[in-house]
């Protein structure tokens, strides 16, 4: 089993360096004139004070060179002359961005945002402790409703067919539809004002903690709710699939005929076969979860990690975004190694072909 | 999938219907007599509600609260949206059929290329890419590469070079576009492109890109594991004994049995993308901003909670569509399968 584990992540690790490479380098090829404009105004306090254009120069300059832009992106480059057919490559050696962003990755270091010079690894650990909850309370919500529903399913046949179509059409709808319709009928004081439209209410000192975990649940509740809804079309239809094509296998009918009553059959016999293609979509959920999160947290302004990245996406804050792809990936590795673990324990027959 | 079964079945029959009318307010945005322009700011109409124009408004849909007339807002979006959507899902289908065909039929040992076409295309390749991008670093060695590669590419075409032949290497395509397949597929599919399209200049054609780009390794799978299946059967072993080379037989006798399951899916793949398209252009990355979308209308309706036809006007033609997509998709019911 482990030595299962460790070959999967061995060749799972090339996979996440080839991502945050590609991603690296692609966001270093455009030109960043802009940036450092927009970040020498944030700096400068005072919007009004005018500078010359010498001062302008240094302080470009000075940044450039704080933010370890002035140096080759990469081992080598490649200059292309302006006059035409001949370009020069050049080798730069061991001091180049790349090589240097990954021995201070190596280091635990991810480098500090463009907008606010904060360490990134500081942002990160800090919107996730909101993030990670929150999503894993609207998985563990999608999964219980997914196998209720299902099960439900199975003793009233009647309503199968119309709660498949109403998932269905569910499943049509991209989240940020869902979320902002959820958003417009019961948190609008036009409409119905059930929840408070977005953030956070900062806990007061005198509020005891029950107040503290009642507004933090009340301003919660419709985020979760739209990733729950979101999520629960896959997961229903995938085990309601399955669980109607184990309960007309002979071992089921079996069961069935020996005297066993409908419920037991279900619960202790098909369940179990038929959880297991769905733990291939639970694995995959975390993840999805934090795709969900970047909607889901930019509509209800939620101070999430998805809105970090969406804010951090939209000001091309490259050190951020950096350091999220990195943490990303990370987790997906981890999810996958998570699931051939799962699969091990739950299914022999597969251990001999693993 | 013959057109007469497509017609027998009702619901499809109004997918489709729906699908030709959009497709057909699209293509004629430019033509349509619409009162206002998608850009347009009208100040004297902010939120208007629909239905209620006055024959002075005429802003018979409604406005936002920047007073852009809705109708003409829908009708640009819907070209935005298909412009961009309907050849992400061609390309990235393009790709996926190649790359995943490739894997699924040679995998990982049965690829052997002669050593004289290896680097015959590996120099032609290596020529090419240096001319596109012009970064040759020595103009001189230009001439002479191309020469040499495109004289033992044709070489090789005569079969006259026993040495150059008689060397092979085993080719892993399936290993490579696999690792391909999970590099992407690291990262969830919304912050892949949302990443990827914020370290680009925005605009319509590298949206496009990066959404086929991110998009081709769903139809790859598909792909991948339908000509696995196929190059087992006997009547592939059949054509085998023929004598067809392998690259007739995985155009002629393979793909047309293999890519049935990714062309019933490609409306699944259209609706993916745009689901993908407005997502991004809801939070405002990937398209420059003076573009109409649907996304982007869907946004303003946070500026003023009153305004449900915002959402609801949007949404229902996103609604529509998806399920018009997904009903194409369907297996028909006749038939059964």
């Amino acid at each position: 089993m482990l030595r299962l584990l460790l070959t999967r992540l061995l060749r799972l690790l090339p996979v996440t360096w080839g991502i945050v490479s590609v991603f690296f380098l692609l966001s270093r090829a455009l030109p960043d004139d802009q940036l450092l404009a927009r970040a020498i105004e944030s700096q400068l306090d005072t919007g009004s004070r005018a500078i010359t254009a010498p001062q302008r120069q240094a302080l470009e300059l000075q940044l450039r060179r704080r933010l370890g832009l002035d140096k080759p992106v990469f081992y080598f480059s490649i200059q292309r002359s302006a006059t035409g057919g001949q370009s020069h490559w050049r080798w730069h050696g061991l001091r180049n961005q790349y090589h240097l962003w990954w021995l201070d990755v190596v280091r635990g270091e991810l480098g500090r945002s463009y907008r606010d010079n904060k360490p990134v690894a500081s942002l990160l650990i800090e919107t996730l402790r909101f993030t990670l909850p929150f999503t894993a309370a609207a998985a563990f919500l999608a999964i219980g409703a997914a196998l209720w529903l299902s099960l439900w399913m199975t003793r009233h046949s009647r309503w199968r067919s119309y709660l498949l179509t109403i998932l269905y059409s569910l499943d049509a709808l991209p989240l940020f539809v869902v979320a902002l319709v959820l958003l417009y009928l019961l948190a609008n004081p036009d409409m119905l004002a059930l929840f408070p439209v977005y953030g956070f209410d900062n806990p007061e000192p005198t509020d005891t903690w029950l107040a503290n975990v009642g507004s933090y649940l009340h301003h919660l509740a419709l985020p979760v709710f739209s990733l729950v809804l979101i999520t629960l079309p896959g997961l229903v239809t995938q085990l309601d699939a399955s669980l109607q094509h184990e309960l007309q296998t002979a071992y089921a009918v079996t069961a069935r005929a020996k005297g066993l009553a409908f419920r037991q059959v279900v619960r202790h016999h098909t369940l179990r076969n038929a959880l297991l293609p769905v733990v291939a979509l639970v694995t995959d959920l975390l993840p999805a979860m934090v795709a969900g999160a970047v909607v889901v947290e930019v509509i209800f302004a939620l101070p999430g990690m998805g809105r970090l990245l969406a804010d951090a996406a939209a000001a091309r804050d490259y050190p951020v975004l950096q350091g999220s792809v990195l943490l990303i990936a990370s987790v997906r590795l981890l999810s996958h190694i998570v699931a051939d673990g799962l699969y091990w324990q739950l299914d022999p027959r597969l251990r001999s072909q693993l | 999938m013959s057109f007469s079964s497509y017609f027998s079945n009702r619901r499809k029959l109004v997918a489709l219907g729906w699908l030709a009318f959009l497709l057909l307010v699209a293509a004629l945005a430019d033509w349509l007599p619409l009162p206002y322009a998608p850009g347009d700011s009208d100040l004297t109409h902010l939120s208007e509600p629909p239905f209620t124009a006055l024959a002075a408004s005429r802003h018979w849909l409604g406005t936002d609260p920047l007073g852009r007339d809705l109708l003409a807002g829908l009708v640009f979006g819907a070209r935005t949206t298909l412009i961009i959507s309907i050849p992400a899902a061609l390309l990235a289908v393009g790709v996926g059929i190649l790359l995943g065909s490739a894997a699924g039929f040679w995998g990982n040992t049965s690829l052997r290329v002669s050593l004289g076409h290896c680097f015959g295309v590996g120099g032609l390749l290596l020529t090419g890419f240096l001319s596109i991008f012009r970064l040759w670093p020595a103009p001189e060695l230009a001439w002479p590469l191309t020469a040499t590669s495109f004289a033992l590419v044709s070489l090789l075409a005569t079969r006259h070079v026993e040495l150059l032949q008689r060397v092979t290497l085993t080719f892993p395509v399936d290993q490579l576009v696999m690792s391909a397949i999970a590099l992407l597929e690291s990262i969830p599919r919304l912050i892949l492109v949302l990443v990827i399209a914020s370290v680009q200049e925005s605009s319509v054609f590298t949206l496009l890109l990066v959404l086929s780009l991110t998009y081709w390794t769903g139809p790859a799978r598909l792909i991948r594991a339908e000509v696995m299946r196929i190059r087992a059967l006997p009547y592939i072993e059949a054509v085998r004994a023929t004598g067809l080379t392998n690259m007739s037989i995985l155009i002629y006798h393979v793909l047309p049995n293999a890519s049935r399951s990714v062309r019933t899916a490609f409306p699944l793949s259209i609706a993916a993308l745009i689901g993908l398209e407005t997502t991004l252009s809801f939070l405002g990355i990937g398209l420059p901003t003076e573009i109409a979308s649907w996304g982007r209308l869907m946004a303003t309706a946070r500026l003023d909670s009153a305004a449900w036809w915002l959402i609801v006007e949007p949404g229902l033609l996103l609604l529509g569509t998806m399920l018009a997509l997904r009903q194409l998709a369907r297996p028909d019911e006749h038939t059964g399968k």
